[in-house]
């Protein structure tokens, strides 16, 4: 059984899935670590997909036009990144609680919604055509190389983008004065205040951008991974991005690093689910991707704690 | 006079979020005649009404104008679980602990008080409480994880909350697909409660509003005496207003937040527990049950207070059977109830929402005490 899996996971195949599989959270997980740098816990990432998905998804259908659906799954994620902005900076509801009531919409009101739109419930099946969902794209030079050619293209245009982004966010809270606004923000508020920043101002911005972001990994589960929309889809995906924003430091690289090792956890369990001989553990086996979360967190969280002791051990000497 | 001013003040205020959020509702279950009937608009307005009716008093009143008994009872029946999520909630949040884990820890009392009450054979009468206390205690020591995970080490209680209802769901699955299924039936269930541990019907009339609901209304006093009566609940709450301030005046701070969440574990759990015997004879929840999200609501909407509990759960169940009335009779999706209540959530919780008219109240409060103490010098 070891055997029959290690030749499952040592395929170019496998590799492909786990990229694959990766992209949705590492969008998640980028808008954690925007918000995050604001000072502020987008928990609502959850329901921001699962609502971009579904708008993504219709648009596309209507207008015949998956860059539609995209652009309007982002918009939508910002819309809603603003609405939690608006009740957390003006109403001041606690940011948590924004959060879940968006995860309330996200997992009730969505229903509701496909169902207002189309009289569809539950899952959008009958709507989805090869036309309406994000195109695969072949890269130029790493198409004629054998290995790479089958692990790193032929993914979908928002793939790329998602690892196009980690560079993107990167660049924006490293190399630009809004960049730098951000963290002066989410590192001390009061300070950032005191010469001239706007706090309110910044914090919309970025869970404006984090809702982009969950917005995209929205139109991605919708116009491509699931090919189409139903009410179980995201499955926890925007709180295994918290999870990957924490144990990657709130850095977009480590993010990303961390959303690879989610990934790789999900494409495992899509694997083993696949092999015969497991078949009673199937259900054990979905759980595995969340359990490796908690531990990757335990480990993480130990980690630094260990760090910070020392540091004060350092300093008592 | 000025405590009046401002319970009136929040009662307003209370009234206003809920006001707004039936007009959010009203809004979509307009869009949705005009968009899935395609009906005329005159024709749209006489559903929306009609399926309002349905909703907010359909619960209550029956198509004929006659009380609708069965259906009030079917509510505070809903009201058992939710009632215990909510004071779960309550207690957890109160220490400012943001843990999720409410939903996977009803799921998992449920299904260990369903597999005692089929395995362990015991006298009627101590069985359910068996049950419902093996549930308890299994889910506080479930609920143990994520706190000290928190307590030790920092790892954030909400994300590995979240993490553990996924993980939970997927054990019972796996438990109840395996070792525990009945596969004599067709759908995936264990086998059938013994009689010994189900909670009988306060009216056996099957509205299921089973004697667990004065289970439920005992333990609202409990968690209430608790946590305004005790030396442990005041420790959860100060540590909820103020952590350093509680920590430098000499309370256990890890501790007493281990406690507060042990102690939701075990409400929650036993929410599911007396859900699952007083409703069914066997164990077939295939997901999440949704109780443990109802109960962060009503910790809101209870404003952490647990003598208010009950009243949100009413609300709440109201609202559900409300909706669920409007989905059969006028074909509008009952997954209305999750707008209004993240539209209630939202406006509650907002502190600063009509925070203009408040500040007018402090106002005048602060004028009529001035005048007050301007005649009591004269005099």
């Amino acid at each position: 059984m070891f055997g029959q899996l290690m030749s499952m996971i040592l395929t170019e195949d496998f590799l492909f899935s786990i990229i694959r599989i990766t992209a949705p959270i590492l969008f998640a997980a980028l808008g954690a670590v925007v918000a995050e740098k604001a000072g502020v816990t987008n928990i609502g990432l959850e329901g921001t997909m699962m609502i971009s998905a579904l708008l993504g998804m219709l648009t596309s259908y209507w207008t015949q036009s998956w860059v539609l659906g995209v652009l309007v799954a982002i918009l939508v994620g910002v819309l809603l990144g603003l609405m939690m902005g608006f009740f957390y900076l003006k109403l001041k509801t606690d940011i948590i609680l924004a959060g879940i009531a968006v995860n309330m919409l996200g997992s009730g009101g969505t229903i509701f919604l496909l169902y207002m739109f189309t009289g569809m419930r539950g899952n959008t099946g009958s709507l989805s055509s090869a036309n309406i969902l994000i195109p695969t794209l072949d890269i130029p030079l790493i198409k004629n190389i054998p290995v790479l050619r089958s692990i790193l293209s032929g993914h979908s245009v928002l793939t790329y983008v998602a690892f196009l982004c980690v560079v993107l966010v990167w660049m924006l809270l490293y190399r630009t004065s809004l960049g730098l606004n951000i963290r002066a923000v989410g590192e001390n508020p009061n300070a950032a205040s005191s010469v001239g920043v706007s706090v309110n101002k910044i914090r919309y911005i970025a869970i404006g951008i984090s809702g982009a972001l969950a917005g995209m990994g929205g139109a991605f589960m919708s116009m491509y991974y699931s090919q189409g929309w139903n009410s179980g889809m995201v499955a926890g995906r925007g709180f295994i991005a918290l999870a990957a924003q924490a144990m990657g430091r709130g850095e977009p690289v480590g993010a990303m690093l961390s959303s690879l090792l989610f990934g790789l956890a999900q494409a495992l369990k899509n694997k083993v689910t696949g092999l015969t001989g497991l078949a009673s553990y199937n259900y054990l086996v979905a759980g595995i991707p969340y359990l490796v979360t908690i531990i990757g967190l335990v480990i993480y969280a130990a980690s630094t704690l260990r760090k910070v002791k020392r540091r004060k051990a350092i300093d008592k000497e | 006079m000025k405590d009046k001013r401002m319970t009136m003040f929040n009662f307003v205020r209370g009234a206003a979020a809920i006001l707004i959020s039936l007009a959010v509702g009203t809004v979509f279950i307009f869009l949705t005649f005009a968009l899935v009937g395609g009906k005329s608009f005159g024709d749209c307005f006489k559903s929306t009404g009609e399926a309002l009716r349905y909703m907010l008093v359909g619960p209550l009143v029956k198509k004929s104008g006659s009380f609708n008994s069965m259906g009030m009872l079917q509510v505070l029946a809903a009201m058992i679980p939710i009632t215990f999520t909510g004071l779960a909630t309550c207690v957890m949040f109160s220490a400012n602990q943001f843990n999720l884990a409410g939903e996977g820890s009803v799921m998992a009392g449920g299904f260990v008080a369903a597999l005692v009450a089929i395995y362990l054979p015991m006298a009627s009468g101590l069985h359910a409480v068996v049950c419902v206390l093996i549930a308890a205690i299994v889910c506080g020591l479930i609920m143990y994880i994520p706190a000290i995970l928190k307590v030790k080490l920092g790892a954030s209680e909400m994300v590995t909350s979240l993490m553990m209802n996924y993980v939970i769901m997927y054990v019972v699955l796996h438990f109840l697909n395996s070792a525990f299924a009945d596969r004599s039936k067709g759908s995936t269930q264990t086998f059938p409660f013994l009689e010994t541990a189900k909670i009988a019907e306060i009216i056996p009339n099957g509205s299921k509003l089973s004697w667990g609901f004065v289970v439920a209304m005992v333990f609202v006093v409990l968690t209430g005496l608790f946590m305004y009566r005790t030396r442990w609940g005041y420790s959860i709450r100060m540590i909820g207003i103020n952590q350093s301030f509680a920590k430098y005046s000499g309370m256990k701070v890890g501790g007493t937040i281990i406690l507060s969440q042990v102690l939701g574990g075990a409400l929650s759990g036993m929410g599911g527990a007396i859900e699952m015997l007083g409703r069914f004879n066997t164990f077939l929840w295939k997901e999440l049950p949704g109780y443990g999200w109802t109960g962060v609501t009503i910790a809101i909407l209870a404003k952490n207070n647990p003598l208010m509990v009950p009243l949100a759960a009413f609300f709440l169940a109201y609202l559900n059977k409300g909706c669920s009335l409007m989905s059969t009779y006028c074909d509008v999706p009952s997954e209305m109830i999750d707008i209004i209540q993240a539209a209630i959530f939202l406006f509650f919780a907002a502190e600063q929402f009509l925070s203009g008219y408040r500040q007018k109240l402090v106002v005048k409060n602060t004028r009529a005490d001035l005048l007050k103490t301007a005649e009591g010098r004269k005099a």
